[in-house]
């Protein structure tokens, strides 16, 4: 990168199910406000805003961008939206780095949200067949949405790919239950966590109610969230001088990788292999090789788990546990426990904080911003345990896995 | 006089609200309103450069393209410019109506709104031009002869066999493949073989093994589901639950068989197998139905594949009987 980028601000609305007090107007304004307030910044100290928002019709607008601009004080600045299904917060991201790395611009504010849950189906009255249906338009419109392809469908197939492949790993359910006891106990210490009240056992995984067998029960499946995200990002010189006014450490952005795969599926070539997440392999490697950097490094690890099954295939293929063997995260212990932890310990020897948000299974999945919610939870869990690498990661856009990682550097001296 | 077929229509009359504003209460108690809208878009979406390969769907015919100079086939033929050989020029070929499935296939129980209805259904990949160095795979419906899709059916490997629709209008539901050991041998060969030449509509009950073992759990069950219909009183939720069927279903399990009769809100189970049966449902473990008593469910035991459907028709009673359990508990709860 051309400049050295530093975060020096990141805040988000509170994640809930449905926001009825809240339009996606002010979703957006609160995460601004949140961020701006916690930075002691107003918005004369940013210089050009970057949208992510993955879906128009969740917010029933096309351009649903251009009614934000002035109810978050961007009018007369640059303004840029992106949108790249469930990677679409990272690539917002990506854009604001590069665009502050490039010296186009000083301080940019990178805000992301979706409000998806006013859709509603009248057949079942109920809200989750119409968002399913809606991710739906994911998939093309002359081959795989005909067929019923559904939101699961993509990373599922992939799921099932990799145990042809690697069986006895993924396939194990008490490993993924135990998961997703640790992702619930974290969750639980997030307080915008949009599920931080639940108290989930490996035996209610077990019992809870197959969404598609055999890897996905309710209790394994991210949710669907309301709510928004904001980041700001500024050139070194800007970044000293506006860490000044609150004392918080800057968040170096030390690497950045990203790869998307073919959409099509198939055998050799460039098409999509259905038992790898090559693009979450290809963005950490180089993620590491810009950062200069080994996962062996890395303490904190935020990602984009869909599932359960499927977080554990993409910490395999950003090189933390075998591919094949990615039980390890349970069976060698290397997913921290988080009440010996607390609030402020480092993880221990080759263990690795995944998810202290709780993940987009307990903490939430505002699609346009969930990258968002895993950079603000990066951000705090490094400042508050003086930890100095971390890595936040993001995917989706159906079966072409638009992927991205971010290598996170806590400024030298931590805490201040 | 000749009455000309009502075509099926985009948007099911039902797939609509009232246009109204009501009051919704939010987490904090806040009132708020809200509107009811719509964001449809209708479309008359071209082919365009697909159209060779719907126009064969409905020839009868699979066309991929093929690569001149890297011989890779793209199946369906989805571009005429190879992407891997700097745009070179590809050309039409036809494919063998069989392949093998590239993966496991997921099987979809809860479908998109567009979908309700159509659940459980299975789509996968097949994998056609097996003879190309580099291919891309056909994304398809799959189907069994064998009654509800259920794992352990569509396995990664498994050959399978592509059968068009009878009646094709091109699109890529005309096309769906089934596993080629259900296809009787004199038809696996032929091209294009139809729909109407398999039986999939009536699939013979599979055989359950009666097995010792299977005697105690057996009786266990019979005694569950029997406590179970006593406690559907008249007037009950659970009765409510049942309004609307009338039906009795044959129950196979590998110790045993009886029956549950659906009438006027009520369920009844008889050992002696009723002469006639809406449907049979067969588990081999008898345990499935005390699991569900339990407060378990019938639909998570087909799609683990213990209990065997014959049809979707068989569904909607399935998903009244599974909410049976909670239903007696909580008229329990309340007296």
């Amino acid at each position: 990168m051309q400049r050295r980028v530093g975060i020096v601000g990141a805040g988000i609305t509170e994640c809930r199910g449905r926001w009825v007090e809240k339009t996606y107007w002010d979703l957006f304004q609160t995460a601004v406000r949140e961020v701006l307030a916690s930075a002691k910044m107003t918005v004369d100290d940013i210089d050009s805003v970057v949208y992510g928002i993955y879906n128009d019709i969740f917010e029933h607008q096309a351009i649903p961008e251009s009614s934000l601009t002035g109810l978050i004080g961007m009018t007369n600045k640059p303004g840029t939206r992106v949108t790249s299904g469930g990677a679409t917060g990272f690539y917002a991201m990506r854009a604001a780095i590069m665009e502050v790395a490039s010296g186009v611009s000083d301080v940019v504010l990178c805000v992301g949200g979706e409000k998806a849950t006013d859709c509603y189906d009248p057949l079942s009255k109920s809200p989750t067949p119409m968002v399913i249906n809606t991710i739906a338009y994911s998939w093309d419109p002359f081959f795989e949405n005909p067929l019923g392809a559904t939101a699961n469908d993509s990373y599922m197939q992939m799921c099932l790919g990799y145990n042809d492949s690697h069986p006895g790993d993924i396939g194990d359910p008490m490993v993924r239950a135990q998961i997703v006891e640790k992702l619930c106990k974290q969750g639980n210490r997030n307080p915008y966590a949009q599920r931080r009240d639940e108290h989930v056992t490996v035996e209610h995984v077990m019992n809870s109610r197959w969404i598609i067998p055999p890897f996905l029960r309710l209790l394994e499946a991210c949710m669907y969230t309301e709510g928004a995200g904001a980041v700001i990002f500024a050139s070194e010189d800007r970044a000293r001088e506006l860490a000044a006014r609150t004392g918080e450490p800057i968040i170096w952005v030390r690497g950045m990788g990203a790869a998307n795969e073919a959409y099509a599926v198939g055998r050799g070539g460039y098409y999509k292999p259905l038992d790898r997440i090559v693009s979450d392999r290809l963005a950490a490697e180089r993620a590491y090789a810009a950062a200069g950097v080994k996962p062996s490094d890395i303490q904190i690890v935020e990602l984009h788990d869909a599932f359960v099954a499927q977080l554990m295939i993409t910490m395999g293929e950003m090189g933390f546990v075998p591919i094949g063997r990615t039980r390890a995260l349970i069976d060698d212990g290397i997913m921290a426990d988080i009440e010996e932890l607390g609030d402020k310990k480092r993880p221990k020897g080759k263990s690795v904080l995944v998810n202290p948000s709780g993940g987009l299974i307990f903490g939430g999945h505002f699609v346009g911003g969930s990258n968002m919610f895993s950079m603000w939870s990066a951000r705090r869990e490094m400042i508050n345990r003086e930890v100095p690498l971390a890595l936040v990661h993001g995917t989706g856009a159906i079966n072409a896995c638009f992927g991205g990682a971010v290598v996170l550097e806590l400024d030298e001296g931590g805490s201040r | 006089m000749k009455t000309k077929k009502k075509p099926e229509m985009l948007l099911p009359d039902e797939y609509n609200l009232p246009k109204e504003v009501t009051v919704i209460e939010g987490k904090d108690a806040t009132p708020c309103l809200q509107f009811t809208t719509k964001m449809v878009t209708l479309y008359k979406q071209t082919y365009g450069e697909l159209s060779p390969f719907f126009f064969g769907i409905r020839d009868g015919k699979l066309i991929g393209a093929r690569c001149r100079k890297c011989k890779q086939v793209m199946v369906p033929a989805a571009s005429w410019h190879c992407p891997e050989c700097n745009f070179a020029a590809m050309d039409p070929v036809e494919l063998p109506h069989r392949g093998v499935l590239a993966a496991t296939a997921p099987i979809t129980f809860f479908p998109s709104a567009s979908f309700v209805g159509q659940a459980p259904f299975c789509r996968g990949y097949v994998d056609i031009a097996t003879d190309a160095p580099v291919a891309s795979f056909l994304p398809c419906r799959l189907r069994t002869t064998t009654g509800i899709p259920r794992p352990g059916i569509f396995v990664k490997g498994v050959e399978l066999k592509i059968v068009f629709e009878d009646d094709r209008q091109g699109t890529i539901l005309d096309i769906f493949a089934v596993p080629m050991a259900e296809i009787p041998a004199r038809l696996r060969k032929k091209e294009p073989l139809l729909a109407s030449q398999l039986n999939l509509g009536r699939p013979s009950v599979p055989k359950v093994n009666e097995n010792k073992k299977w005697k105690d759990p057996f009786k266990q069950a019979l005694k569950d589901v029997q406590s179970l219909a006593r406690s559907v009183t008249k007037g009950s939720r659970a009765s409510k639950d049942l309004a609307g069927h009338r039906l009795t279903i044959g129950v196979n399990t590998g110790g045993g068989r009886f029956s549950m009769i659906i009438a006027d809100g009520t369920l009844r189970i008889s050992e002696p197998r009723p002469k006639t049966t809406a449907f049979t449902m067969s588990a081999e473990d008898p345990t499935v139905f005390s699991k569900w008593v339990k407060g378990g469910s019938l639909s998570d035991a087909v799609m683990e594949g213990l209990l065997w459907l014959p049809n979707l028709e068989a569904f909607p009673p399935l998903y009244a009987l599974d909410r049976l359990p909670r239903s007696i508990r909580r008229d329990k709860e309340e007296k």
